[in-house]
């Protein structure tokens, strides 16, 4: 398998990076928004299935943002975990003392993240 | 922001052009969903300049993928030396919250004499924060006009994202690392903040507590392939769980 790889690497030059993305990257993740498709036209809004498939696809979500937020990649792993969840609560906070303003969270929780940053590099 | 929560009733919605309401979404996407995606998407574009590809290929990862956790997947695999195949593995597994996200914002797009490829555009355009805002604006509109407002807002977004790509690519190394933190925390921030404020009941926010508090425990346990769909599915379905024995409860 990689030696076919390999040739075919070889053989599309420059353009094997637009072929990495689109069969390594684009078709595995667009796969599911089809079947998705397909599989959903025929359920019914109230029926039981439905019911549970949404709140697994609430919890599915939640799950990538943990994780990003818990064994973050790059820059943000320079962040301690205390400064990550600290301003996560900080921005909710701030949402929820401010008649809901999603702006005003996320401008609140970023500069508690960044005042997180400066405390730990100092 | 939901103004199209005072717009006609749904029988003389349809004297407009759908276009209009394509519009009307792009304007509301023109801000914090905007703004959000284009900082999640930077630091794509830099980790495609790290690998030595060209910026059009980053680019192309935002506007095909769609999808950051999947694209920062695939171009660290790469950057790590994984073969392409168990790379590709990887996106499948971690994409596969794609399928119970479009399936739940599908009814609230679909009608009847909607062409099959109205549909596959809208789930292309779904992603974290075209869903979480779908699932929190559509359900006040009138039906017929939630599918242009969703494409017209999903494409601004997608957009966007796709420029801020080729604009990391340039812009990723050239930043201080504290900065750069702060733009990778702009995802988790904006699905928190948006999140807790959309949950009109406590049962709306049980799966996302329970699968937050899960995550670590199945990196634990099943190891970081299958943490975030073992999190995502026992989280979500103890929730449905605890939802269904509630309606029970009320019929009686």
């Amino acid at each position: 398998m990689s030696g076919w790889i390999a040739s075919l690497e070889y053989a599309t030059g420059g353009l094997w990076p637009y072929l990495v993305v689109v069969i390594f990257g684009f078709l595995p993740t667009e796969v599911w928004r089809v079947i998705g498709v397909f599989a959903g036209k025929g359920l019914n809004e109230n029926s039981e299935i439905f019911h549970w498939v949404r709140f697994v696809a609430t919890g599915l979500v939640t799950a990538v943002v943990a994780k990003l937020l818990l064994s973050p990649q790059g820059a943000l792993a320079m962040i301690p975990l205390w400064g990550r969840l600290g301003a996560i609560a900080i921005g909710v906070g701030v949402m929820l003392a401010t008649k809901r303003s999603i702006a005003l969270g996320l401008i609140a929780g970023e500069l508690a993240l960044l005042g997180a940053g400066f405390l730990a590099a100092a | 922001m939901l103004s199209m929560s005072s717009a006609a009733p749904s029988d003389s919605a349809n004297d407009l052009s759908p276009f209009v309401y394509a519009l009307n979404g792009a304007k509301d996407a023109f801000g914090l969903p905007a703004v959000t995606i284009c900082f999640s998407l930077v630091g794509v574009g830099g980790l495609a300049r790290d690998i030595g590809y060209p910026m059009l290929a980053g680019m192309l990862s935002s506007a095909l993928m769609w999808a950051g956790p999947a694209q920062v997947l695939l171009f660290g695999s790469i950057a790590t030396g994984t073969a392409l195949p168990v790379a590709a593995i990887a996106v499948l597994f971690s994409s596969l919250r794609f399928l119970p996200m479009t399936i739940a914002i599908l009814p609230l797009i679909n009608d009847p004499r909607r062409p099959v490829w109205h549909l596959l555009l809208a789930a292309h355009l779904v992603a974290i924060t075209n869903w979480v805002e779908g699932m929190r604006r559509l359900p006040d509109m009138p039906k017929t006009i939630r599918f242009p407002y969703f494409c017209g807002f999903g494409i601004v977004v997608l957009l966007c994202g796709t420029v801020a790509t080729g604009v990391g690519y340039f812009l990723v190394g050239a930043l201080p690392a504290i900065f750069a933190a702060a733009l990778l925390f702009t995802t988790p921030m904006f699905f928190s903040v948006n999140l807790a404020g959309s949950a009109r009941r406590w049962i709306d926010a049980l799966p996302i507590v329970l699968a937050a508090v899960f995550t670590p425990l199945a990196t634990f346990l099943v190891g970081t392939d299958y943490d975030l769909v073992a999190a995502g599915l026992i989280g979500g379905t103890l929730a449905y769980g605890v939802d269904r024995l509630l309606r029970r409860r009320a019929a009686l």
